[in-house]
């Protein structure tokens, strides 16, 4: 019984660390600027929707929402693509001088330098291609940046699944492709969605390539049109956190929504 | 199927032809891919690195100048002390409280999915959002802490205007974003545990202590080593949440490599050094990373 | 290598990587992802950035109207956090990636593009700086190298081109609470900390005066016109660092002394968004700001004192000498609307439009402007005469941001300590000396 408050207290401590400051952002998304810095009123006394509407009419949030959509769903579709590819080759085949081990190493080498490392050169390379403040330049780049970890995360989960079944369909008249589409394929399906998962929360939530490589709302993201209100000549609070709840709205309900293969996909690569 | 015929098989999936071309096709579209905006970008650093560069233009060939003028540079050195400072404490606090949380939860009872619920939204949302969040908690004039402090009768808060609160600010936001990962990794790391050796010592009387002592923490040592060297890593990078919380400040307290970095190359255009200073932390986060991982596989061997 | 080789080289490079990435992603998706082209209409669009700061507020919501009614341009007008508007602007006219027509540039950011030469002359596209009409202090910041006081290396012998254009005239000027300063504006620094001091006792106010304590430009910029007042000169006609000198380290030490056991506590942390609550919200007796907050004081709905802020010259100590900075106008070579947006800048410095301006509560840049009849804010004849009486821009140097920041670091340090100004001035000065020697000032 003792035990049993105390850990309904321990919960509770919690659940107020984490979610006390998001409800003090909401609370003061719905506050006048004000009220916020004259007030310090602890929630809302007269709340409105204004700050939220000024993002869609005075800024530009609707484009942002659009970039980040549209950028996310392609970026992660084709580093999923070509990374389960690459990872199914690594698991499956033995190569000339051990070449999808390097491969695979190296990938993972890559993944250890963090991508600021690379951040002036990619900037000079999208500048090259014509591909600054473009759709195309993001995808381009979050692809690369994905493909490191989706390699890594679906090689395992290839490994995981015995390659004898696929033989044996094979030896039974299934072509490769045939046995990889009815046999492996379902069977590393929740792999594949932990990791698209994955991919889909770190790039709809990448902030510095956004920052470099946007300069306008035609390709800006969700973050970095946020960024735009975080000044501190003026700091305009209010809508800072309206951008901020609005910023995170997607991507939270997302994970959410799917927390189960989420949970999955973080903690993968550790428990192995 | 005797033994004999499968073997052939095998060797017939594998043959010549397109099959043989296969892995290598299937490899192709990856490698192309990081070798132009992984790799290429990587070599493309390392000769900027080499030059003197003056309003944005490439002036002159300096060798190794750049890396030798960091290890002289007070701001480069301050930087990294301040993000070795900020990685040791942030890690530190997360595995503990991680660990201490996966125990606490190892055993199912009511709330706890609410609680996993909730704990996973930290880390999900948006890292820039989280630093807005944390900026509306410590200003001292419409903070939340400030706005507590004075319904209770006190005073504003001053986080960020002083050098150690703000660091200390800097390391609550990262412990409060990332914590919940940690006990994830730890809780699934710990419920993947076999069963037998608790029951065992349970049977021999020991007490929950000595239990975790002698059993827990051994056996859940990968894992913990695991996520430690993959939070490290992480940590290393961090960018967004110090670019809209402190921007660095007050004074450099709060300036991690990636943000002296970015204002390096970005708002003093001086490319050539920032280039040399990117290569340089990324050598040292591989170094570290290397040596992680060795004594991993030394400690993994019995 | 010399630049046609670069050039080639860079061809090259581009072809090769371009046929990379069309193997990779195909061009029918190339072609259906890529942005589409700016569609030049006729009607005269004209892209421009900013950075987020109340003084365009009038410029948003008079003149961007205006200028499709009256002379049918299409603005679209993108702004951004001022933390990184420099660094995005530069690299976008540097690397000719063409996103913008015009840049509204924080005034010392001139000299960085004019030495990397990105930006159009002009006066070569038909404006008309000589026109008398100009505030002289203001247009001649428009030119790089500047037509007076010290060039940097490489430009002692060239000629001054027109380069930016004078946006929105604005300077540091002083706001005080009428209630605490019965008699008018304070004539020095003492003055100022003496009645603000009063004031607090009667239960006005709470501090006599803030300002801000972060980091970089802002705390330089709340220091900079006590420097100047003290009688501080911060570079000499050789950039050697002056600013150390008695009357710079005596500013310091006040700055860092008396006027923070003056202000808030956090004053250390505080940026313009809480120097401006301060004085709007009732707390502060008087600070020394740009027009940005000007603008809300006899709003009711924006402060807690509205009618008891008026708005005065800087205090003096040798001199009343404040800071100038103005948003100013350039366009990038790489512009995709060019022609454009020099028609636009023509029509807006006309002293037509500059007239609405000032009605519309800016301070304008012509000074005719500034004597229409019924101007939108009360600030603008004290701007005038500020102007008139001693504004300095700060020095003409590509490198002034991170001399800037040099010296911000130390002088945060001893705001933070509450003393050592002076001391800090001299390891600023030791820090600023180094990079400038590296950047070859003094060969």
């Amino acid at each position: 019984m003792k035990e049993q408050v105390f850990r309904g207290l321990m919960v509770a401590v919690l659940l107020i660390i984490v979610l006390l400051p998001i409800y003090w952002m909401v609370a003061a998304s719905l506050k006048s600027n004000l009220e916020i810095t004259q007030q310090a009123t602890l929630y809302p006394h007269a709340p409105s929707l204004d700050n939220y509407r000024r993002l869609f009419s005075e800024k530009q949030f609707g484009d942002y929402l659009t970039n980040s959509l549209v950028v996310t769903a392609c970026s992660v579709a084709l580093s999923l693509l070509i990374g389960t590819l690459a990872a199914y080759a690594i698991a499956r085949f033995h190569l000339r001088f051990n070449l999808e081990r390097t491969v695979g190493l190296s990938l993972l080498t890559l993944r250890i330098v963090p991508p600021v490392v690379i951040l002036i050169p990619v900037y000079l390379l999208m500048l090259e291609l014509r591909l600054l403040d473009t759709w195309l330049g993001l995808i381009i780049t979050y692809t690369a940046l994905n493909i490191t970890f989706c390699v890594w995360m679906m090689e395992s989960f290839f490994r995981e699944i015995p390659a004898d079944l696929e033989e044996a369909a094979m030896v039974d008249g299934d072509s490769r492709f045939t046995a990889f589409r009815r046999i492996t394929l379902p069977l590393a399906a929740p792999g594949l969605a932990a990791t698209a998962i994955f991919a889909v929360i770190v790039t709809f939530n990448e902030f510095l390539f956004a920052l470099v490589l946007t300069a306008t709302p035609r390709a800006m993201t969700m973050p970095r049109g946020t960024a735009t209100l975080i000044g501190r000549i003026d700091t305009d609070w209010a809508s800072m956190a309206a951008a901020g709840v609005i910023g995170a709205l997607p991507i939270v309900l997302f994970a959410l929504l799917v927390q189960r293969h989420l949970v999955r996909g973080l903690t993968l690569g550790a428990v192995k | 199927m005797s033994v004999l015929e499968r073997l052939r098989s095998r060797e017939r999936l594998q043959g010549a032809g397109l099959d043989a071309a296969l892995p290598y096709l299937l490899l192709a579209p990856s490698i192309l891919v990081t070798l132009i905006v992984l790799v290429y970008p990587l070599w493309d650093g390392l000769r900027a690195s080499t030059q003197f560069y003056r309003y944005g233009k490439a002036l002159r060939d300096v060798g190794l100048e750049n890396y030798r003028r960091l290890w002289d540079d007070p701001q480069f050195l301050n930087s990294l002390w301040v993000t070795l400072r900020f990685v040791t404490a942030s890690v530190a606090v997360e595995t503990v409280l991680g660990l201490a949380l996966a125990l606490f939860c190892a055993r199912e009872f009511r709330g706890i999915r609410l609680l996993r619920t909730v704990l996973i939204v930290p880390m999900v949302i948006t890292p820039v959002v989280v630093a807005i969040v944390f900026r509306l908690i410590y200003a001292s004039d419409a903070g939340m802490l400030t706005a507590f402090s004075e319904a209770l009768g006190g005073s504003p808060v001053q986080i960020l205007g002083d050098p150690n609160r703000a660091f200390i600010g800097l390391v609550a936001l990262d412990v409060w974003e990332w914590t919940p990962l940690m006990f994830l990794i730890l809780l699934a790391g710990l419920q993947s545990l076999p069963v037998e050796p608790f029951e065992a010592a349970r049977v021999d009387g020991a007490g929950p202590w000595r239990v975790f002592v002698d059993h827990t923490l051994p056996m859940l040592r990968p894992v913990i080593a695991i996520a430690i060297v993959l939070r490290t890593i992480d940590a290393f990078g961090t960018f967004d949440q110090v670019f809209v919380l402190t921007r660095g400040g007050p004074g450099e307290a709060t300036r991690l490599l990636s943000v002296f970095g970015y204002d390096t190359a970005f708002k003093f255009q001086q490319t050539g050094y920032a280039a040399a200073l990117f290569l340089t932390m990324g050598l040292i986060i591989l170094a570290l990373a290397l040596a992680a991982v060795r004594m991993l596989r030394r400690a993994g061997e019995p | 290598m010399n630049t046609r080789e670069l050039l080639k080289r860079k061809l090259n490079r581009r072809k090769l990587l371009k046929a990379g990435a069309g193997m990779a992603f195909g061009s029918a998706f190339v072609s259906a992802l890529a942005a589409p082209p700016i569609a030049r209409a006729a009607g005269g669009k004209v892209i421009i950035g900013a950075f987020a700061d109340g003084g365009l507020t009038p410029f948003k919501q008079k003149i961007i109207p205006l200028a499709k009614s009256e002379a049918g341009f299409d603005i679209q007008f993108l702004e951004d956090e001022y933390g990184v508007t420099l660094e995005k602007w530069f690299a976008d006219a540097q690397n000719g990636a063409g996103q913008y027509d015009i840049y509204l540039l924080d005034d010392p950011w001139v000299p960085q593009f004019g030495a990397a030469d990105v930006l159009e002359d002009l006066g070569a596209g038909g404006i008309d700086a000589s026109d008398p009409d100009w505030i002289a202090s203001l247009i001649a910041m428009g030119y790089w190298p500047p037509r007076q006081g010290p060039r940097v290396k490489g430009y002692e012998q060239a000629t001054p081109k027109l380069i930016s254009l004078p946006f929105v005239g604005d300077l540091q000027t002083l706001t005080y609470r009428n209630d605490v300063y019965a008699n008018g504006a304070p004539a020095t620094w003492d003055e100022l900390i003496a009645k603000g001091k009063e004031g607090v006792a009667a239960g006005k106010i709470k501090y006599p005066i803030v300002f801000r304590g972060v980091s970089g430009n802002p705390i330089v910029t709340s220091w900079y016109p006590i420097f100047l007042s003290f009688g501080g000169q911060f570079f000499d006609d050789k950039w050697n660092v002056t600013f150390n000198s008695d009357a710079g380290k005596a500013a310091a030490d006040y700055f860092v002394g008396t006027l923070k056991q003056n202000a808030p506590p956090g004053v250390v942390e505080f940026d313009s968004d809480q120097e401006g609550a301060s004085i709007l919200g009732g707390e502060a007796g008087a600070i020394i700001q740009y027009s940005g907050n000007a603008l809300k004081a006899d709003d009711p709905k924006q402060t807690k004192v509205a009618g008891k802020l008026d708005f005065g010259v800087v205090p003096k100590q040798e001199k009343a000498i404040a800071q100038i900075g103005i948003f100013i106008a350039s366009v990038p070579k790489s512009a995709p609307n060019k022609a454009n947006a020099i028609e636009f800048l023509k029509w807006y410095v006309s002293p037509a439009t500059q007239a609405k301006l000032a009605e519309a509560g800016s301070i304008p840049v012509r000074r005719s402007a500034f004597g229409v009849k019924d101007p939108g804010n009360r600030l603008i004849p004290v701007a005038l005469k500020q102007l008139d009486s001693g504004a300095e821009p700060r020095p003409r140097t590509p490198d002034w941001a991170k001399v800037e920041e040099l010296l911000g670091i130390e002088l945060n340090k001893a705001l933070q300590a509450g003393s050592g100004g002076g001391a800090a001035l001299d390891t600023a000065a030791g820090k600023v000396t180094s990079y400038l020697k590296d950047a070859g000032y003094y060969k």
